[in-house]
């Protein structure tokens, strides 16, 4: 379940902001490698939301949820089991 | 304004030094339209190209006393008043003309004249008994003035393409510069975009000896001025208000007619509206208009224009026009750029030029002595966010800081751009300040480069090169002083004055004036508390204060909005892109010029294969905007344009053989 949530994930990334799967780093902030701004995680977020079919609340916008790919494909499985 | 040319070259003999004086002159006809004219001398050659604006009938360059000769592209807006000191002090004159003024008061005074003026300017002054070569410019660098170093020789120019003349030379990019660029909007201090080019840094001037040496000397740098802090906010209005109605006094003197710019926005409707105190008879006003809503600004414009009573003529623009121009107007802004906004502002100087104007005053650099951008607002947020940890206003200051923004009805988005700024806790107040939110927002940026390149963004080269830079005082001034600091060496004096100011204009032969760039104005407020010009999210709140009840209130209390045109859309249209677009991101095109990493550029047009989205992303915008650029700056690098001088309007050729 996890790699279909990466497979989805990273297919958005790479589709959406114009990156190479290869460019993507797993376990580092997209923002801090230049991947994506502030903006783009909105757009991850709703993305996420779309097609997980989770909630997203205030208390969950944290590095720890969303720091990295990997972070973020963990917060989805958990929002999904919920 | 003028275009001017310069040659320092012990082994060009005359005939190879008269052919390539006269190439290099040839390429700056559109900043002179109105005449021209060459220096020779062994060693050293000068040209100028001339629109004429006081002194019609002489006033003629290359200018020539016994001891000097001047090149010079400007105006001193006290000429009369040095005139006056230096006629009083014996000094005689042959002609009106502002140019004769800056050479008597060379000759006079020295390197000691720079200060003195009051103006926009890049000279080149031949000491025609010692053999050197002084160069200079204004301030705060808004007329251009660049060096390429070659094979021991050193050639000068108003804009880069004189160097495309050359024989055997063709410009390369630097890699690391384009990075920085990239990120920070522009290169720092005198760096350019290409190797062995420089840009003289405003407010400096450079000695080159006939031994060979060269120095450079700062004779002005922002917040020299001993601080006078006004009494009061009513003292300062009143004296805020003063200064500004003299710098646009100032900027009126001209022997031929001079328009507005009016934007819509505050700055440009208080340039007009103190412009309208000068004149009595009608004058005329010039703006752009959108035919997408998104981006007009005409009922401002319109609001403005009828209160005065001027003449007011808006250009519509469309997406088609911008795709057209795109390629001739990156002819003039000789590097890449973020935004398509410079195209705009190219074909109003062509309706400008049409109507027989030679000057327009226009509200640029209010932004960045009055706080104006949003990073200023951001700057404050996280300084009190930094002093205050753990509070709740955060999330109010953000709302502030974004009315406009649609993301940010939902609160939960809230989080993500707290998130955002929460990141910027810890080097926001270094001493790149406000580049600092600048890099990151541009960061995307890098990862469109060509792998071969091999570049990386190096905070710590970036954060020394900004160091070296910085004046003795910088220590002591406030981080949103530290910012105005920083946001005119790069953004301002680097691409909204050059790229989308002087270029644009001078494309057409039409001179901007800035009475926002007054140096009294600038250094009186520059130590004015900042809450004079950011008072909570009250941004230029001074000059808000000042005018309000003599401009419109809509006009006054209209929230930032920076002036932009339409990017993305202007390119991909009706589900493709453009034959302008497709032909220089096509793969071929990529894959000649090299600059850009082919697996990126087809990503990025393959985006859009199903239209353009409703919302188009702030870096889809920029992305499109620059790499089209790019990609054309280096066609023109490949396919110089050829000129030839108009024999009928040579005015001068002076000889020292």
């Amino acid at each position: 379940m996890l790699e279909n949530i990466k497979k989805l994930l990273l297919e958005f990334i790479c589709r959406n902001f114009m990156v190479d799967e290869n460019d993507v780093p797993q376990d580092r902030s997209l923002v801090d490698a230049g991947i994506i701004d502030s903006i783009g995680l909105i757009e991850i977020s709703n993305f996420m939301e779309k097609e997980f079919n989770i909630m997203i609340d205030e208390e969950h916008l944290t590095r720890e949820n969303f720091g990295s790919v990997e972070k973020m494909v963990n917060f989805i499985k958990r929002q999904m089991e919920s | 304004m003028c275009g001017i040319t310069g040659i320092l070259d012990k082994n060009l003999n005359r005939d190879g030094q008269r052919e390539l004086i006269l190439k290099m002159t040839s390429t700056l006809q559109h900043r002179g339209p109105d005449g021209w004219g060459i220096y020779l001398s062994p060693g050293c050659a000068l040209g100028h190209t001339r629109l004429s604006i006081i002194d019609l009938s002489s006033g003629h360059q290359p200018m020539a006393t016994e001891k000097y000769i001047i090149s010079y592209n400007g105006e001193i807006y006290n000429y009369e008043e040095i005139r006056d000191s230096l006629k009083q002090k014996g000094v005689r004159f042959k002609t009106r003309s502002d140019t004769e003024v800056v050479l008597r008061a060379y000759e006079f005074y020295g390197k000691k004249c720079f200060p003195m003026f009051n103006g926009q300017f890049s000279m080149l002054i031949k000491d025609r008994i010692s053999g050197d070569l002084t160069i200079a410019r204004d301030r705060y660098g808004v007329r251009p003035l660049y060096i390429l170093k070659n094979n021991g020789a050193y050639y000068f120019s108003s804009e880069m393409k004189a160097f495309d003349t050359i024989n055997g030379l063709k410009r390369t990019i630097n890699r690391s510069n384009m990075l920085t660029h990239a990120l920070a909007w522009n290169t720092l201090d005198d760096a350019t975009l290409f190797d062995n080019i420089r840009s003289l840094p405003g407010g400096t001037y450079e000695v080159y000896s006939s031994d060979g040496t060269v120095t450079n000397r700062r004779y002005y740098e922002l917040g020299e001025t001993e601080k006078c802090i006004p009494a009061d906010y009513e003292s300062a209005k009143e004296e805020f208000s003063a200064l500004l109605n003299d710098a646009v006094r100032l900027r009126l003197k001209s022997d031929v007619e001079v328009g507005t710019y009016l934007s819509g926005g505050i700055d440009s409707s208080v340039i007009t509206h103190l412009t309208s105190h000068h004149n009595n008879a009608q004058f005329k006003t010039f703006s752009v208009g959108f035919t997408d809503a998104e981006f007009d600004e005409s009922k401002y414009q319109n609001e403005m224009s009828d209160k005065l009573n001027s003449d007011h003529l808006m250009l519509p623009v469309d997406y088609s026009l911008i795709d057209q121009t795109y390629l001739e107007a990156s002819y003039h802004f000789e590097r890449p750029v973020f935004r398509t906004a410079p195209v705009p502002l190219f074909l109003l100087s062509r309706e400008v030029k049409n109507r027989n104007i030679k000057v327009v005053l226009t509200g640029e650099a209010a932004d960045e002595i009055l706080y104006g951008y949003d990073t200023y607002k951001e700057l404050n947020m996280l300084r009190q966010w930094k002093e205050n940890p753990g509070t709740g206003s955060i999330h109010g200051m953000i709302r502030q800081l974004y009315p406009h923004l649609q993301y940010f009805a939902d609160p939960k988005k809230l989080g993500f751009i707290k998130m955002y700024y929460e990141d910027f806790l810890g080097d926001f107040d270094n001493e790149l300040a406000g580049l600092n939110i600048r890099i990151k927002n541009n960061a995307i940026m890098a990862s469109m480069f060509h792998r071969e390149w091999g570049i990386s963004f190096n905070r710590e080269k970036l954060l020394e090169e900004t160091k070296s830079i910085l004046p003795e005082n910088y220590g002591s001034w406030s981080l949103l002083q530290k910012n105005q600091f920083l946001e005119m060496k790069t953004l301002l004096s680097g691409y909204l004055l050059s790229s989308q100011g002087d270029r644009m204009s001078m494309a057409h032969g039409v001179e901007g004036r800035y009475p926002f760039l007054d140096h009294r104005l600038i250094e009186k407020i520059f130590y004015y508390p900042d809450s004079f010009k950011l008072s909570g999210f009250s941004h230029k709140h001074i000059l808000r204060d000042s005018f309000r009840g003599t401009i419109p209130d809509s006009i006054i209390d209209r929230p930032k909005k920076p002036y932009t045109a339409p990017d993305l859309q202007s390119f991909h249209r009706d589900g493709a892109w453009t034959e302008t677009a497709s032909y220089f991101l096509s793969p071929e095109r990529i894959a000649e010029y090299g600059i850009f990493d082919p697996g990126f550029v087809q990503r990025f047009c393959r985006k859009f294969i199903n239209g353009l989205p409703v919302e188009i992303g702030y870096r889809d915008n920029m992305v499109a905007s620059f790499i089209l650029s790019a990609q054309m700056i280096q066609y023109w690098i490949n396919n110089p344009k050829k000129h030839t001088l108009k024999e009928e309007i040579k005015t001068v050729e002076i000889s020292d053989y």
